[in-house]
């Protein structure tokens, strides 16, 4: 196997690198056909340690959304797709973590992520926006050592993860858990007793980004628009 | 109301006396508020004139308020008998310890400074206080530290101005500087332990570094400057190492003398229980202590700094001469005759050293051509006289002789002033003479300074003078020998500067503007401290006809005596037996005019004395060498060293730290092309890292 | 069953790494380490579930709210300074700010 995923993997990184924003529009459409070839294989290959019908059929849905959701992401021209494709990533994450039985966990995360954090940047993307599309978006910088480094990385945690996990393969799956499992009783207890001062750090935290904010949005920065778009 | 008589107190508060030394204080902080407000500066020196006369206020009124008492007739006799040294230490300690159980001087606490000894324990527990002391030898030295330097503040008024009688740069700094020396020399005097004594010790040698540099921005200003503060450095390292081993002696051992809730330091506490150390141990205090008058006052191996003061301006050469600052030497002497008077070797050190002094620094002023150089060494040959006064057992002379002298010398410093003001600074006598008919104010005051200086009869310098001869004569023949030869020299050359500046044809330097007699607020004080140089001496004898008298109607010993006495110097009443002296040192002091006369008379333009002493002269001239001899055995040496060190510093230390420092130099200019700016990049960094870490755990295995 | 969401988990935080280094809109840059984020919160989520001993705990669901309560503020932080950074220059090119570094 592990031979196996470390072609599927570099396979990947040399459909994305062809995929990435730069490229002509032939060359990007099959570095989408190797990526799906990789991502197929991938998925056949995960599908394989998941155990019954039901969860495998979801978790093969939720992940091939999540893993195309985020190569669109990155390799969107257009930024305000990009956010659209990380709200739909989102989604796909909800979905596993409903199957992680983190359902409180999973709608905490659509309500903060899509609902608030994704409209400010799709604000501020609208803000930033340009007639044309910016030579910023169209180019990427350095792909070759970014996929490289990147999924150089990604084998080595492949194989980290794996090598970590044999032996634990083999101890029984431990039992369900209740059917109260990840509702806000079961987080809210520990999250207010046992780490009720994490809980108020985090709280501080975030006024301390409040307020600064607030401090860095109001300046008033001097415009210095020489060329737009150099390059 | 001394630790030797009953105590009476003073008609006004002590607290007020107490504020004595502040005024002049107020006044140089009132003059550095006057700078930021930025007044006129022709102005400023009025807060210090007010400040300064507001002490001599108080001091004449402490003067005559100071209660008499009557004087301990046991120490009188153990002074008079002729007892062994050692044996002599003992009674001075019962007179002491038996004096204790009345109260002690006027004292005024101020309040507790510092703790001592051991703070854990109840027992051996001691304050050093800020206190003041009230008793005779501090009425008399206030008396004419704090007048003669009103008189000086009042002249430097005139002084410190050019032709036009526009300040000159500098003129409110110079007036602060006067308000703080006379605080300090204030402070010094009335302290009532050894601490506040030292801080005054020291502000005044601060003062004098600043005054002497008064015109820094002239080279020979500022190395004298620090000549004298380094040469006072010497003497006041004695000084501390004095007070230290006093203290160490009065407290150590499981033991001690001091009782607990004694102040150690206190001139009481410790004049009580000194009788009761070794007679070692007596002679190291009293040596070290000694090393201190020696650079304060100027004496002999340590006197090579007076003569530099001259730089500054012509005003503080009068204070530091008359005033304060070399006073001070003699005074911790004879403040501290309990001490020196216990340690025979101390006192025999001192009459010695004296004499030398008297004697050298005499030969050196007579043959100089600077005025004021002249001036200086006649200073230090007199402070030698009381020195000698000093060894010879009569403390209440040697004061007697400083309270004259202050008010001659003041005279004559301020004299030379007056000449200098109107040449234009010209000092040297080879450049002008007979200026009698320009200056004949100046003229008439200087000569009333030079005959009391020369001790001519009846004048102030002729009663003090006459008792420290006569006290040495007592001593030993030799030494009133030498004493008295050196008062002949004194009138001999001090006469020769008189006739060289005053006397013959009418010589002006070329460069000179038109040369003119001061102005009233100069000549005032000039008048006023000739009354001083002539009447002063009055308070140091009685009038009492016949008997054994000077010229039928005055005997020695006075009020001031009577004052010294009551103090703790404890000196016995002396001065009988020496009329024909009288004589004799007044015939002496008249040859001495004579010789002068008929040598300088018509003021010369060649010196006489140069051609007739050939090498001799050449030598006094030089001042025997010593500020060469100094130069080559300490200076030299100590600045090759320093020379050494300095290298060592420059190559050897910071070589070693600019090596350590530039290894992460190097290293450091060869990373930082790798900052480029661009944060992705660094972040493409960080995925390697991250990778090559992981690889080559994978490769050694987990 | 922990392995292929752990899987999923890297391969989200790697894309979200290589987009972060690659592209070159500070924008997207930052909504790349959003994804990192949930990369993590998946492996959390995924720990707290099947742990390696023991029964299954809540821990991993209250780090991964913290984790959310951290990319909210970084969010916010973040936003702000390309705002300004955007009214200064007029561009949001990363290499554009390349000045911002010492020296």
């Amino acid at each position: 196997m592990p031979t196996l995923l470390i072609a599927i993997l570099t396979l990947g990184a040399v459909g994305l690198f062809l995929a990435l924003p730069g490229g002509r529009a032939d060359t990007r459409r099959v570095g989408w056909v190797v990526l799906a070839a990789a991502g197929a294989v991938l998925l056949a290959l995960l599908l394989q340690l998941v155990p019954g019908a039901d969860p495998r059929g979801l978790f093969a849905g939720f992940a091939l959304v999540a893993v195309f959701a985020a190569l669109r992401v990155i390799t969107h021209r257009k930024p305000v797709y990009s956010a659209l494709y990380f709200i739909l990533l989102i989604f796909a994450v909800t979905g596993l973590l409903v199957l992680l039985e983190a359902t409180f966990l999973s709608m905490a995360l659509v309500i903060i992520y899509a609902g608030a954090i994704l409209v400010t940047y799709v604000f501020v993307i609208m803000l930033a926006q340009q007639s044309r599309p910016a030579p910023y978006d169209v180019k990427s910088r350095e792909p070759v050592w970014g996929c490289l480094a990147g999924f150089l990385l990604l084998i080595l945690l492949a194989r980290q993860i794996e090598l970590f996990l044999v032996p634990a393969q083999r101890t029984p799956l431990p039992a369900p858990v209740a059917e109260a499992a990840g509702t806000i009783e079961a987080v809210g207890v520990p999250l207010l007793t046992e780490y009720v001062v994490a809980i108020q750090i985090i709280g501080l935290l975030l006024l301390a980004a409040l307020v600064g904010a607030i401090a860095i949005a109001r300046r008033r920065a001097t415009p210095r628009v020489e060329s737009e778009g150099d390059e | 109301m001394t630790l030797l008589a009953d105590a009476t107190t003073t008609i006004l508060p002590l607290r007020l006396y107490a504020t004595l030394p502040l005024w002049p204080l107020l006044g140089a902080l009132l003059v550095g508020l006057l700078v930021v407000l930025r007044r006129k500066a022709s102005a400023t020196h009025w807060p210090v004139v007010l400040g300064v006369a507001a002490s001599a206020t108080l001091a004449i009124v402490l003067f005559l308020d100071l209660p008499k008492s009557t004087t301990n007739a046991a120490l009188q006799e153990h002074w008079k008998s002729g007892v062994s040294a050692s044996q002599r230490a003992g009674e001075l300690y019962a007179v002491f310890t038996g004096g204790a159980s009345r109260a002690p001087a006027l004292t005024y606490t101020l309040y507790n400074w510092i703790s001592l000894g051991d703070q854990s324990s109840l027992c051996n527990q001691h304050w050093l206080a800020v206190n003041f002391y009230f008793d005779g030898l501090t009425a008399v030295m206030l008396l004419f530290v704090t007048v003669v330097s009103t008189i000086i503040v009042v002249y430097s008024i005139g002084y410190m101005r050019d032709h036009h009688g526009q300040p000159e740069r500098g003129y409110e700094r110079f007036f602060a500087f006067l308000g703080l020396f006379v605080f300090s020399m204030a402070t010094l005097v009335l302290s009532g332990n050894f601490i506040l004594l030292y801080l005054g010790w020291e502000l005044v040698g601060l003062c004098s570094y600043l005054l002497i540099g008064f015109y820094y921005p002239r080279p020979a200003a500022a190395a004298a400057a620090k000549k004298a503060f380094i040469v006072n450095r010497i003497g006041d390292l004695g000084f501390a190492l004095g007070i230290f081993t006093l203290y160490w002696f009065l407290t150590a051992g499981a033991d001690p003398l001091v009782q607990h809730g004694e102040n150690p330091l206190d001139y009481a506490t410790v004049f009580k229980y000194v009788g009761a150390l070794e007679p070692w141990q007596i002679t190291t205090v009293a040596l070290l202590l000694m090393c201190g008058a020696l650079g304060k006052s100027a004496q002999f191996p340590l006197h090579v700094w007076l003569p530099d003061a001259m730089e500054g301006p012509t005003p503080v050469s009068a204070l530091i001469h008359a005033a304060t600052m070399v006073t001070a030497g003699i005074y911790m002497i004879a403040r501290c005759t309990p001490i020196f008077g216990a340690s025979p070797l101390a006192l025999n050190v001192i009459l010695v050293l004296g004499l030398l002094g008297a004697v050298l620094t005499a030969t050196m002023a007579a043959a100089q051509y600077d005025m004021k150089r002249i001036l200086a060494y006649s200073t230090i040959s007199q402070l030698a006289f009381m020195f000698v006064g000093l060894g010879c057992r009569v403390p209440d002379s040697a004061v007697f002789h400083v309270f004259t002298h202050a008010w001659f010398k003041a005279l004559l410093f301020l004299g030379a002033g007056s000449v200098m003001h109107a040449l234009s600074g010209v000092i040297d006598l080879r450049r002008f003479s007979g200026l009698r008919d320009v200056l004949p104010q100046t003229c008439r005051t200087m000569l009333i300074g030079c005959l009391a200086l020369a001790g001519f009869p009846l004048l102030s310098g002729f009663w003090s003078k006459d008792e420290l001869v006569h006290a040495a004569f007592e001593r030993h023949p030799v030494a009133g020998l030498i004493l008295l030869a050196t008062a002949g020299l004194t009138a001999y050359y001090t006469f020769r500067m008189f006739f060289l500046c005053f006397h013959g044809e009418l010589r002006l330097p070329d460069d000179a503007a038109q040369p003119h007699e001061a102005p009233l607020v100069m000549i005032v004080p000039l008048w006023l401290l000739t009354l001083g140089a002539i009447f002063a001496g009055y308070l140091g004898v009685t009038f009492a006809a016949g008997g054994e008298s000077f010229l039928g109607f005055i005997r020695p010993h006075g009020l001031l005596h009577d004052y010294l006495h009551d103090s703790t110097i404890g000196t016995p009443e002396h001065g009988h037996g020496g009329l024909w002296l009288m004589y004799v040192s007044a015939l002496v002091a008249l040859g001495g005019i004579g010789l002068a006369w008929a040598r300088f008379g018509q003021a010369p333009e060649t010196d006489p004395d140069a051609r007739a002493l050939g090498g001799l002269w050449r030598l006094w001239h030089a001042k025997y060498y010593f500020d060469e001899i100094y130069d080559y055995a300490f200076v030299r040496p100590l600045r090759n060293l320093g020379r050494v060190f300095s290298a060592t510093d420059d190559y050897g230390l910071d070589g070693v730290i600019w090596l350590v420092a530039a290894v992460p130099r190097s290293l450091s200019f060869l990373l930082h092309f790798l900052q480029r700016g661009a944060l992705q990049g660094y972040a493409l960094g960080m995925v390697v890292g991250v990778a090559v870490l992981l690889l080559l755990w994978n490769l050694i295995g987990v | 069953m922990l392995l292929p969401y752990l899987l999923l988990g890297a391969i989200l935080f790697v894309l979200g790494l290589i987009g972060f280094v690659t592209r070159r809109n500070l924008i997207i840059m930052f909504l790349c380490t959003e994804m990192m984020f949930q990369g993590i919160i998946l492996n959390l989520v995924a720990f707290g579930r099947y742990p390696l001993k023991g029964a299954p705990t809540f821990d991993g669901q209250v780090f991964a709210l913290f984790l959310i309560a951290v990319a909210a503020a970084e969010a916010a932080l973040a936003l702000a300074l390309v705002v300004l950074l955007y009214r200064y220059q007029g561009t949001l090119d990363a290499n554009a700010y390349r000045m911002l570094k010492d020296e």
